[in-house]
């Protein structure tokens, strides 16, 4: 009895034994894996390799770890932005292998992975490797209010004929045509096109500048925008030349030619302020050539129509102002002529943007447009016009005709030159996309300027400033980027930076993958045993 | 698939103390006023590579620091004022060992080892707080800073490289 009872006992002894025993092995696996020390994976070798540049997309991925890991979360993010999942991989000791079944196109690719390892500690990390080259960016059309692209451009037209056919008939019938008054109907109005367009234009560039429609036009805010551009200056002066040479037409006769002298610099002046010419670099070399091109093309257009109508109607004075028109255009178009080329070659940059930007295909057309008014301009010049002047007839006739031939070229060629508007020339697109994206991180202990250089997705490079959060000098022992993208499923990506020696942290050799929101984190490392993290978002350009 | 749930599984009975996948200490807590034995963990290298040196950073309020040496290690310390003067055995100390540096040995990623010392944790120690001792392992040249310490409010589980820390409690 005492036997069987204690044998009872002890099977129950021992069963509560083997309970307590299970249940402190298993308080042990939940709560002791916190007092254990386990090894924590690290990623120590990848094919293929992070930032490699390859031929074709690799048929396997492989991850290497310093211990075995099981993978959580396998992505790859497509230089598109758009993230799949790689669910087909294989664990061969401490290596990850995922099978790449799909065609990958060319451009910056992620291997984002997330891993736990036997600590039960999850890391993730991202590599990054380009098929063909890195990720150029994509291009991006903005949204197009075509009503007020055509109201700027017919004011933009209209402006040009009111400068050149008005102030530069102005200053053909004040210098060139003696007493002869043919024309002067046709300047008046060109005149007066141009002191109805200028204000116009500026109501259209304050819509443009607002991004706003035509029918806010009559908004205070939309003529103050429009006044503080650039632009603001070119119609000031463009009135003030307009109005001398409608001076130079109703004024006092004694005044008339300084009166127009001084309407077809502004002429000049006005082209000269604003617009994409220039404001190209160098300024001191952009302003004058436009300058000299403007007044140029006054002289020449100008004196056009004043002139075929002189010849046709065979007036008095007709053959002396050929004479003299003829006797001065061959130096004004030569200085036309390298004005533009000048230009042109500062704003195309390469010929192959010549055809390949809008603003180089406009280009391509005004200088197929001059050949044809040149070709013409020459025969006037070598061929009818000496026997015009002589006084044939029949060749004054074919001059009229062929003159009023050359109007229409030069109305087309202001039409396409008021185009330039709307292209930005390949130098300015060159400029826009090397703009950099720049963040102040702030934070109680230091803080930095990061910026990115260029601001778009692709290969960038980062330049860091890092200051102590009262903007003293911080003598930083390493600085290192973190950039992540959750919202793509790109884990961190971490690049040390150097010292180039001016004060500043870099890190070249960067591709940012995908553009949109990143999340930006600066590892300080203040001093052996101190570290300061700071962190922001930073949006990068497509 | 099964592989994910198994992973999932185990980051949910695991993940939770993800701190202590790193250099920690044995003793997680101890009584301010007391000697403390600090037992450090180290159980890998960096990122694969053997360690060489770990360095410890001694905290301000603990006093009397006497590390074990190590075979095959050569141990330092480094000796500086403390920013006030403390009692011990009643005897007032302003100056003592800041660091503590095990150097020019060779502890392959593999393997495991610990680095111990023991301190005095004075009376002033603020109960019921963590104190931190920020450790630098150095692999040739390569290094992990364990020397992240919590922001008020942060979580510390969050951090990448968290310094081993345990908790004052009341003194006895």
């Amino acid at each position: 009895m005492t036997a069987i009872a204690s044998g009872i006992a002890d099977t129950t002894t021992r069963l509560v034994g083997w309970i307590a025993g299970g249940l402190l092995v298993a308080l042990f696996m939940v709560v002791v894996p916190a007092s254990q020390a386990f090894a924590h994976a690290a990623l120590i070798k990848t094919d293929p390799a992070d930032g490699a540049v390859l031929a074709q997309a690799p048929a396997r991925f492989s991850l290497t770890f310093s211990e075995p890991v099981s993978p959580l979360v396998l992505t790859l993010v497509k230089p598109d932005g758009t993230p799949v999942a790689l669910t087909d991989f294989r664990l061969t000791d401490q290596t990850v292998e995922i099978d790449n079944r799909q065609t990958l196109k060319s451009g910056t690719h992620v291997l984002s992975w997330r891993v736990i390892s036997a600590d039960g500690h999850p890391v993730g990390g991202s590599i990054l490797f380009s098929i063909g080259a890195p990720s150029e960016p994509p291009a991006v059309s903005e949204a197009v209010d075509w009503p007020l692209r055509s109201a700027i451009w017919i004011g933009k037209i209209l402006l040009y004929a009111g400068l050149f056919l008005g102030i530069g008939g102005a200053f053909a019938l004040a210098w060139l045509a003696a007493d002869g008054r043919d024309g002067q109907r046709f300047v008046i109005a060109a005149i007066l096109c141009g002191l109805a367009a200028a204000p116009l234009s500026l109501g259209f560039q304050g819509l443009d500048a607002l991004g706003a429609p035509l029918s806010h036009l009559a908004q205070p805010v939309i003529w103050r925008t429009g006044l503080g551009t650039s632009f603001g200056w070119t119609v000031l002066i463009a009135l003030i030349a307009l109005g001398l040479g409608l001076l130079s037409l109703a004024g006092p006769r004694v005044l008339a030619r300084p009166f127009a002298l001084a309407g077809l610099a502004g002429v000049g002046a006005a082209l000269a302020a604003s617009g994409h010419a220039s404001a190209a670099e160098p300024q001191w070399l952009t302003r004058p050539m436009v300058f000299l091109h403007g007044v140029g093309i006054a002289f020449w257009a100008g004196a056009l129509v004043p002139l075929g109508l002189a010849l046709k109607r065979r007036t008095a004075g007709a053959v002396a102002f050929l004479h003299r028109f003829s006797s001065a255009i061959l130096p004004v178009v030569a200085v036309l002529a390298v004005a533009g080329i000048v230009l042109a070659v500062i704003q195309v940059q390469t010929p192959s943007a010549l055809v390949g930007t809008a603003y180089g295909r406009l280009l391509l057309t005004k200088l197929a447009l001059l050949v044809f008014l040149f070709t013409l301009a020459a025969v006037n010049r070598w061929r009818l016009t000496a026997l015009a002047e002589a006084g044939a007839t029949e060749v004054q006739r074919r001059l009229t005709r062929s003159i009023s031939v050359e109007v229409l070229i030069v109305l087309a060629v202001f039409g396409v030159a008021a185009g330039w508007r709307f292209t930005p020339p390949p130098r300015a697109l060159a400029i826009a996309a090397a703009q950099p994206v720049s963040v102040h991180i702030h934070a109680l202990q230091a803080m930095a300027d990061l910026s990115i250089t260029p601001g778009h997705a692709g290969p960038v490079a980062a330049s860091m400033i890092i200051m102590t959060g009262d903007f003293g000098p911080l003598d930083a022992k390493e600085v290192t980027l973190v950039l992540s993208k959750p919202d793509s499923g790109i884990e961190p990506m971490k690049r040390a930076s150097t010292k180039p020696g001016d004060g500043s942290w870099r890190v070249d050799n960067l591709v940012i993958p995908v553009p949109g929101r990143w999340t930006v984190r600066i590892d300080i490392l203040v001093s052996d045993f101190q570290i300061v993290k700071i962190e922001a978002p930073v949006d990068i350009r497509p | 698939m099964n592989r994910y749930l198994l992973s999932a599984a185990a980051l949910l009975l695991l993940g939770t103390n993800a701190a202590f996948a790193h250099i920690t200490l044995e003793t997680q807590e101890a009584p301010v006023g007391s000697t403390y034995k600090a037992v450090l963990r180290v159980p890998h290298g960096c990122d694969g590579k053997a360690t060489t040196a770990v360095r410890v950073q001694i905290p301000e309020g603990v006093i009397a620091v006497k590390p074990m040496p190590k075979p095959g290690w050569t141990l330092q310390t480094k000796k500086g004022k403390y920013e006030k003067s403390y009692q011990l055995y009643g005897q007032a100390v302003s100056d003592g060992v800041k660091e503590v540096d095990w150097s020019g040995g060779n502890l392959p990623d593999e393997f495991y080892d610990e680095f111990i010392f023991r301190a005095t944790l004075t009376a002033d120690l603020p109960v019921g707080q963590k104190l931190y001792f920020p450790v630098v392992q150095e692999c040739g040249d390569a290094a992990e800073r364990w020397i992240e310490i919590p922001a008020a409010g942060q979580d510390e589980d969050a951090l990448e490289t968290p310094a081993p820390g345990i908790k004052l409690t009341p003194k006895k």
